[in-house]
């Protein structure tokens, strides 16, 4: 998985150079290359190898995806959103660069995914065919019913104390998942509920985290779900249940990976271990 | 120029285009669940003053060259919606800070400015989905389909669009030549290139609709700054002054008229490259002559 995530981060810093206008790019870069866990980036060349596709032919589209959560990341963190200073240890974007070029680094990130996903892809290996559809996948992940759509319940379902757990779920599951491509159908199906359950893994561990762990400890602000009286998991169930709920949804995403070869499962495994075990 | 250009009622043909248009993006954002942000991306792409330039310069240049309209609007929908998206985010306090869009409150003045975002940021991506989902892929190979996201993906980012946006928020006053060609060139190129490589145009003729579609829309701006400079004045309205780069400001009105002049003819002078095709031409010329001349209004 380092590996991996080594040469994601080479991939990305190699993707999105210093061209003119210079601050845009560097806002671009600052967030893109922060050192995020690029747990989404490995989970597409992971899915990708484990339906026989070559690591370079995804790495294109596991850049776009990062493109896409990073800009989600950038945008959510505005004052006028979640208004948090700290991401990933460092001051956020628009605390060094200013709002106005947060938000068009975000929409720069945004559109420069497409872009990349359309342009950098080799066509040697991935049809134009395949490559239209995973365009419009990656709209999918973002778009209003992606991780827009999340970000919208997260605004609207602040303070509100009528939220039940399925749209909870609808949140999360949107905001993470849904993001595999490639394979038959049945194996794109039985990867889009692996990826929707490691999804809500993963929110599920980081609302616990958030609960759990001090600022310096997770390199962004802690305790703001409970500031911003947000619905979390530890708030509905408790922190036990949020973690015995964890449990079950290691066991469930393990489950989907039965029938695929075992040796390309591997990486996939190590990532649903990383993402639960995960101490940040 | 034809002399028939005289006698093609611009108006007519633009109304009716527009009609057809605001159908389809009508249908193309259909409201779901969370309403709020639907509502919100609706508000703005569906405004009914909205000329809806991009839709008909990327569909006219798609059937310059024998495309079925069919194969350019869901191109030219996603156009209108990423359109929508960049003035959304461009009114916001944190950039120009406008209140007023179209003759209406700005999103954000009406939504939120978190709201304002979030519509902006659907609204790219849904551009991009509508296209790869409704795109006849009987009539537009898939490698065209690419090209076409790809070109609209630049246009957009950081070394178009949003290029320009920052330099107008920098106090670039000396790259406003710079700032009106990415602010308003860019998009205007990109649909007259959209709809040449949905129809499967050849590398020549997609490098004129470019060069074609920069001028017309710089030369759009151009006059747009001319006419308001000389509103200005009437009025003598000093706090308008201050806002944007115009050109007029930056060179004065004479040279802004003769750079308008120019434009015309560089414009025109790259239709004259598309005579074998005959009258299918014509309102290509006739978006040159109302971009100068402004004869009538477009839009509710």
């Amino acid at each position: 998985m380092v590996g991996k995530a080594i040469s994601v981060n080479k991939a990305l810093d190699k993707a999105v150079a210093l061209k003119h206008p210079e601050k845009i790019h560097e806002a671009m870069r600052y967030s893109l290359l922060a050192g995020g866990k690029r747990v989404r980036p490995i989970l597409c060349i992971a899915a990708c190898e484990l339906v026989g596709g070559d690591e370079s032919a995804a790495m294109a589209a596991a850049c776009s995806v990062e493109m896409i959560h990073t800009m989600s990341l950038i945008h959510d963190d505005l004052p006028c959103m979640d208004n948090d200073d700290l991401r990933r240890g460092k001051p956020t974007n628009h605390k060094v660069f200013g709002e106005d070029v947060a938000v068009l680094a975000g929409d720069s990130l945004l559109s420069f995914a497409f872009e990349h996903l359309a342009t950098a892809t080799p066509l040697g290996q991935v049809s134009p065919g395949q490559v239209v559809r995973a365009v419009g996948e990656l709209a999918r992940v973002i778009g209003a019913e992606g991780l827009v759509a999340g970000q919208v319940v997260d605004i609207d379902s602040e303070g509100a104390a009528d939220v039940g757990l399925e749209q909870l779920e609808f949140i999360h599951i949107h905001k993470t998942g849904a993001i595999v491509g490639g394979g038959t159908d049945e194996e794109v199906e039985k990867l889009r509920k692996f990826a929707i359950g490691i999804g809500l893994l993963f929110q599920v561990v980081d609302d616990i985290l958030d609960v759990t762990k001090s600022s310096e400890e997770l390199g962004k602000t802690a305790g703001k779900d409970l500031v911003a009286d947000k619905v979390t998991f530890p708030k509905l169930m408790g922190i036990e249940k949020s973690r015995e709920y964890a449990e079950r949804l290691v066991k469930a995403a393990k489950d989907q990976l039965v029938g695929f070869d075992q040796e390309k499962a591997k990486p996939l495994i190590a990532l649903v271990d990383y993402i639960a075990y995960r101490q940040n | 120029t034809p002399s028939s250009t005289a006698q093609f009622n611009l108006r007519t043909y633009w109304t009716a285009l527009i009609q057809e248009i605001n159908h389809k993006l009508d249908e193309s954002i259909p409201v779901s669940y969370p309403h709020r942000i639907y509502e919100a991306m609706r508000y703005t792409a569906l405004d009914k003053a909205a000329k809806r330039a991009p839709p008909v310069m990327c569909i006219t240049a798609c059937e310059l060259f024998g495309g079925h309209r069919t194969a350019a609007f869901p191109t030219a929908c996603a156009l209108e919606m990423v359109h929508a998206a960049s003035l959304i985010h461009d009114d916001l306090p944190c950039m120009d800070n406008d209140q007023v869009r179209r003759g209406h409150a700005a999103n954000h003045v009406v939504y939120g400015e978190d709201m304002a975002i979030l519509a902006g940021d659907a609204l790219f991506p849904l551009g991009f989905s509508h296209i790869v989902s409704y795109t006849p892929r009987e009539l537009v190979p898939e490698t065209r389909v690419l090209q076409v996201i790809a070109e609209i993906a630049r246009t957009v980012g950081s070394t178009g669009m949003v290029a320009g946006q920052f330099l107008d928020l920098e106090d670039g006053a000396d790259a406003v030549d710079f700032i009106q060609e990415k602010k308003f060139g860019e998009l205007a190129e990109c649909s007259a290139v959209c709809g040449g490589l949905l129809a499967g145009a050849i590398d020549d003729d997609i490098q004129r609709l470019r060069r074609y579609g920069k001028a017309v829309g710089i030369l759009y701006q151009v006059v747009d700054d001319i006419l308001k400079e000389k509103a200005n004045s009437r009025r003598n309205d000093e706090e308008e002054k201050s806002k944007g780069k115009s050109y007029v400001r930056v060179y004065g009105l004479e040279k802004a008229k003769k750079v308008a002049e120019d434009l015309r003819a560089q414009a025109k002078k790259e239709l004259d490259g598309f005579e074998n095709y005959g009258d299918k031409v014509i309102p290509l010329y006739s978006f040159v002559d109302y971009a100068a001349d402004r004869g009538f209004s477009v839009g509710a």
